[in-house]
């Protein structure tokens, strides 16, 4: 992913329109040229975080369904838990409704998947 | 798992979070309203935007191992270009609006010597700090003050109205909100500034007819677009009609000298003689010409009118009341000598039924969350009968009141809006 995406550029409009700015297309004459100042913001930087190892198979293990609170995501995730009962029945799924808005943290809840689970599958947005 | 109509929001946030190989499966959209069995067919179908199987993605994305670009660590710099750019100004204004750096309106080029000119509305540095801003739940964008003359200049603030545009950057507040319930955003301008700026507090007050309420107002998109990094479809802004309030604001200079009670700014805390605007949040502005008995010809009834209005509104976000003078002085003939007064019999009168309540989508997006943690009064609400009757604002501090307006006839207009901060100008003079 390009660091112009990761800043927000509107990657479309930029494909769309290559800007003629900066890349010497002026149509007037060199002398008419200003300088302007960049509008844009300072995004921090991005720290990297590596992904946790995966499990070689969830055959016996917990698999956590985390409802985000989104309209919606209660039935899909029942439904992905009947699915499992269906097709992978060694898997132990727990259904969870995250505590508050989707917007508010819940450690107590991930500190409880830490302790319990072996994985989180977390749904789903409208 | 995220619907389909969020792939891009997905992927961009999982990567500006420091995951760009988060493993994301997508359902077809929307879920929402889909009986089980719809529902189970998008679990056994494939997933929209790779085609597979959805249900060997989830499992692959718990058991294929991880790839050394999954393992990476540190810290990865994003650029956003130059800090200055020559060209001609034709092709400047044409590269500041194929770059979304503009509300799509004709805007000034932010020249160095405009934005040295804007600077000298303010006493502070030109690389002194000014604050941190986020559209939404995205990592927050930091800025100094000559980052925010430069969309300043863009709106087409005078330099006089700097202080005002630095202390709205100041609250980190962004004007376009990533949800996708396309929000409105208003501010309430309040003290001396508004006579010496010639802001226009009186007939037309919220439409296009003076600078400094046209700029400013502009000037806070702007500088959330460009600061904050918001308003990018698909990415920070998910706004599904969009709010054509977005352009401008609702910039509210209060008309105090003909208003019968304090000021805003003076409920907040601040001095008569300060200078402060005070953001506000929510859906929009409707008019009160759409209350039951607006029409009387006699005992007109603004409380009762206002109540009905704010009864269509969600409790979720405030009610912000826009009062003109008249209106005003009406609802003091009937006895409501302060805001306060006001206030605390619209928010005793305002009321529904608990199925009401629980029908609306805001109270099981966000209040039924709250009850089940245990938090007041959302959690009494929903112990109670259906057939209780509750108020219709959680607290009584959700409702606000301005006066401004030309007196031209006695209407109010109502903004479910809810308050969110005041910020003295005068720190950033």
């Amino acid at each position: 992913m390009s660091p112009a995406l990761l800043a927000g550029a509107p990657a479309e409009a930029q494909e769309k329109k290559p800007a003629t700015a900066l890349h010497g297309a002026a149509s007037h004459a060199s002398s008419g040229k200003v300088t302007a100042v960049n509008p844009k913001g300072t995004p921090p930087p991005i720290q990297l975080i590596p992904m946790a190892p995966r499990l070689t198979s969830l055959d016996g293990k917990t698999v956590y369904l985390v409802d985000t609170g989104f309209h919606g995501s209660d039935v899909l995730l029942m439904q992905v838990q009947a699915w499992f009962g269906r097709n992978m029945p060694s898997v132990t799924t727990v259904f969870k409704r995250k505590a508050g808005p989707y917007m508010e943290d819940d450690p107590a809840l991930w500190k409880e998947i830490k302790a319990k689970g072996n994985a989180v599958i977390m749904a789903v947005g409208h | 798992m995220v619907t389909k109509a969020f792939k891009d929001l997905a992927l961009l946030n999982a990567a500006k979070r420091g995951m760009p190989h988060e493993r994301i499966c997508f359902t077809p959209h929307p879920v929402w309203g889909k009986t089980p069995d719809e529902v189970r067919a998008y679990v056994e179908g494939p997933d929209p935007v790779s085609g597979k199987p959805l249900m060997k993605e989830v499992v692959d994305g718990l058991t294929v191992p991880l790839s050394d670009e999954d393992k990476k660590s540190g810290t990865v710099s994003v650029s956003v270009g130059p800090p200055t750019y020559r060209d001609t100004l034709d092709n400047l204004q044409e590269f500041y609006l194929n770059n979304g750096y503009t509300d799509f309106l004709p805007i000034i080029v932010p020249t160095e010597e405009k934005v040295d000119a804007m600077l000298k509305g303010t006493s502070h540095k030109p690389d002194e700090t000014v604050g941190k801003m986020a559209a939404g739940a995205y990592p927050a964008w930091s800025y100094n003050v000559r980052q925010v003359a430069a969309n300043a200049v863009m709106a087409g603030c005078r330099p006089e109205y700097f202080p005002i545009v630095l202390a709205v950057a100041s609250s980190g507040m962004a004007s376009l909100f990533s949800s996708t319930n396309s929000f409105a955003f208003s501010m309430v301008v309040n003290g001396p500034i508004r006579d010496k700026l010639e802001f226009n507090y009186g007939i037309g007050v919220l439409g296009p007819f003076a600078q400094p309420n046209a700029t400013i107002g502009r000037a806070w998109t702007i500088l959330s677009k460009n600061l904050g990094n918001g308003g990018i479809p698909g990415d920070t802004y998910l706004g599904s009609l969009g709010n054509n309030l977005n352009y401008n604001n609702v910039v509210i200079p209060e008309h105090e000298d003909a208003s019968p009670w304090v000021p805003l700014h003076v409920q907040k805390g601040f001095k008569k003689e300060d200078n402060v605007v005070s953001l506000f949040r929510g859906l929009g502005v409707v008019p009160g010409q759409v209350a039951r008995g607006s029409s009387a010809n006699e005992n007109v009834q603004f409380d009762y009118q206002l109540s009905d209005l704010f009864g269509t509104f969600t409790g979720f976000f405030g009610a912000l009341i826009i009062a003109d003078p008249l209106v005003a002085a009406r609802l003091k003939e009937q006895g409501y000598d302060t805001k306060e007064k006001l206030i605390d019999w619209l928010y005793k009168n305002t009321t529904q039924t608990v199925k009401d309540y629980k029908s609306r989508n805001y109270a099981y997006l966000f209040d039924y969350p709250r009850a089940l943690r245990g938090d007041e009064p959302w959690a009494s609400w929903y112990k109670m009968p259906d057939d209780a009757v509750i108020p219709h604002f959680p607290h009584a501090s959700d409702f606000n009141i301005v006066v401004a307006g030309g007196q031209t006839n006695a209407y109010p207009q109502a903004g479910n809006l809810s308050y969110g901060v005041s910020v003295s100008i005068d720190k950033w003079a």
